[in-house]
């Protein structure tokens, strides 16, 4: 009986380790011979710092499903893994599953087992799926019937509701603040739009279920405490740039600069990033995780953007005052010049 | 009295949109590289926009197009910052060089 080959794409995930159980487990009590592949998916982005490490981080990975295999009895079980799509670049599920499909017809794979929690590229909900690929290209494939974490299954459904509620309210008060609040057909019209709004979106504008005793307060220090110190710095180094074009001699001083800021997470990480870039003089040209490499125009915004003042201010909204107490970029070592090429 | 204040309030805001607006088309001219362009470029919007749109909103005083000046100020804010970084970015992906003063 000839070797049954099946794949598993496998990508950093709560499910990964039940998954690579649940194939071994199955290879062992199938009848014939069974190969087993696992992929990872990794798009080709060498020019970013995290483009080259996702090639690292995979074969990491691959390593360690290596090694899983083997604690679940499959020693001496055919095991292939592989990095694809390292040559090229992968954007959304339809290329993950291309890349997919074109290593199940290079390998000669019968069938394909997926990680429920398998999900490659973009999640948004107008992008099909990647069973959706597999289906089209006649492929077998059968989802791991492995149980998720039931926190994760509570939390989803539980923020579903709210998160909903939330996009749906914010729609709806945009729209008849535009329009017209007692005017009926505003009201239906805006109605209908915030529904489709909190329908296909609400699930990737919030990244948590929205709190809103904290949101709450975060607001309130962003506007009162946060804008108005932004405003008086982005006037004060408006009048400081202003000045420096002005004079005849132009003294500008160039210099691109990679400061690694202290504040996690997405949104305080935009937030500041956009701060700096609304605050002439400094603008960010590449933001890599907590790294930024910022181009400052004159010494004066330089040594500002050094002393973390923009820093310091989005930590406070987000975090409270006791993370205000942080040292300045300059005081942790983590301010650097750089020049030209090297990043 | 109030209203003599709210015109010259008026009147300095928009000299103040038109100075910014002034400086950042001098800066776009003058400067010498696409990155110290953004910068100067994105300055019309943050402050020169900012300012005539103030102007704008105190000469409606209290009406319901007061609130869509106020946000279109706000949109402002966020949307510019993006654009210049988008500027930015595309020019260093491309590999352009920033200019320095101390090389030719």
């Amino acid at each position: 009986m000839a070797t049954e080959r099946v794949l598993v794409p496998i990508e950093q995930s709560v499910t990964l380790r039940r998954t690579v159980g649940y194939a071994v487990e199955s290879a062992l009590d199938s009848a014939g011979a069974v190969e087993l592949h696992f992929v990872a998916a990794v798009t080709n982005d060498e020019r970013t710092p995290t483009g080259r490490r996702a090639v690292e981080d995979a074969e990491g990975l691959l390593d360690r499903v290596r090694a899983w295999v083997d604690e679940d009895g499959g020693e001496s079980m055919t095991v292939e893994t592989a990095a694809i799509g390292t040559d090229r670049y992968l954007f959304s599920p339809r290329d993950y599953a291309d890349t997919i499909v074109e290593y199940v017809h290079e390998t000669g794979i019968d069938r394909v087992i997926l990680d429920p929690e398998y999900r490659p590229g973009a999640s948004a909900p107008m992008l099909r799926p990647i069973e959706h690929r597999l289906d089209e290209q006649d492929i077998a494939y059968e989802e791991a019937p492995v149980e998720r974490r039931t926190r994760r299954a509570q939390f989803v459904t539980g923020g579903g509701a709210s998160r909903f509620l939330a996009l749906f309210l914010v729609s709806v008060g945009f729209y008849l603040v535009l329009g017209d609040p007692t005017y009926w057909f505003d009201l239906v019209t805006g109605a209908v739009t915030g529904l489709i709004v909190a329908l296909t979106l609400s699930h990737v504008t919030f990244p948590k279920p929205p709190q809103a005793v904290r949101s709450t307060l975060r607001t309130l220090r962003f506007f009162v405490v946060y804008v108005p110190y932004l405003l008086y710095e982005i006037v004060k180094a408006n009048l400081q740039v202003a000045a420096v074009i002005l004079r005849p001699s132009m003294p500008i001083e160039p210099r691109m600069t990679r400061v690694r800021v202290a504040v996690p997470g997405g949104l305080p990480l935009t937030s500041l990033a956009n701060s700096i870039t609304l605050t002439p003089g400094t603008l960010t040209v590449r933001a890599d995780d907590q790294e930024l490499i910022i181009h400052a125009l004159i010494p004066d915004a330089r040594e500002g953007l050094f002393a973390g003042g923009l820093e310091r201010g989005i930590r406070f909204v987000f975090f409270g005052r006791s993370a205000t107490s942080i040292a300045s970029p300059e005081e942790r070592g983590d301010t650097e010049i750089i020049r030209g090429e090297e990043s | 009295m109030i209203e003599r204040l709210r015109v010259g309030a008026i009147v300095v805001l928009i000299a103040g949109g038109v100075f910014f607006t002034f400086v950042s088309t001098t800066g776009v001219l003058r400067l010498p590289d696409v990155y110290t362009r953004a910068h100067t470029a994105s300055q019309a919007d943050t402050l020169g926009a900012g300012f005539a749109l103030a102007a704008v909103a105190l000469a409606f005083g209290w009406q319901p197009t007061t609130v869509i000046t106020v946000l279109l100020l706000f949109f402002i804010f966020i949307t510019n910052p993006t654009a210049a970084h988008a500027v930015a970015r595309a020019a260093y992906e491309s590999g352009v060089e920033p200019w320095r003063e101390d090389e030719p």
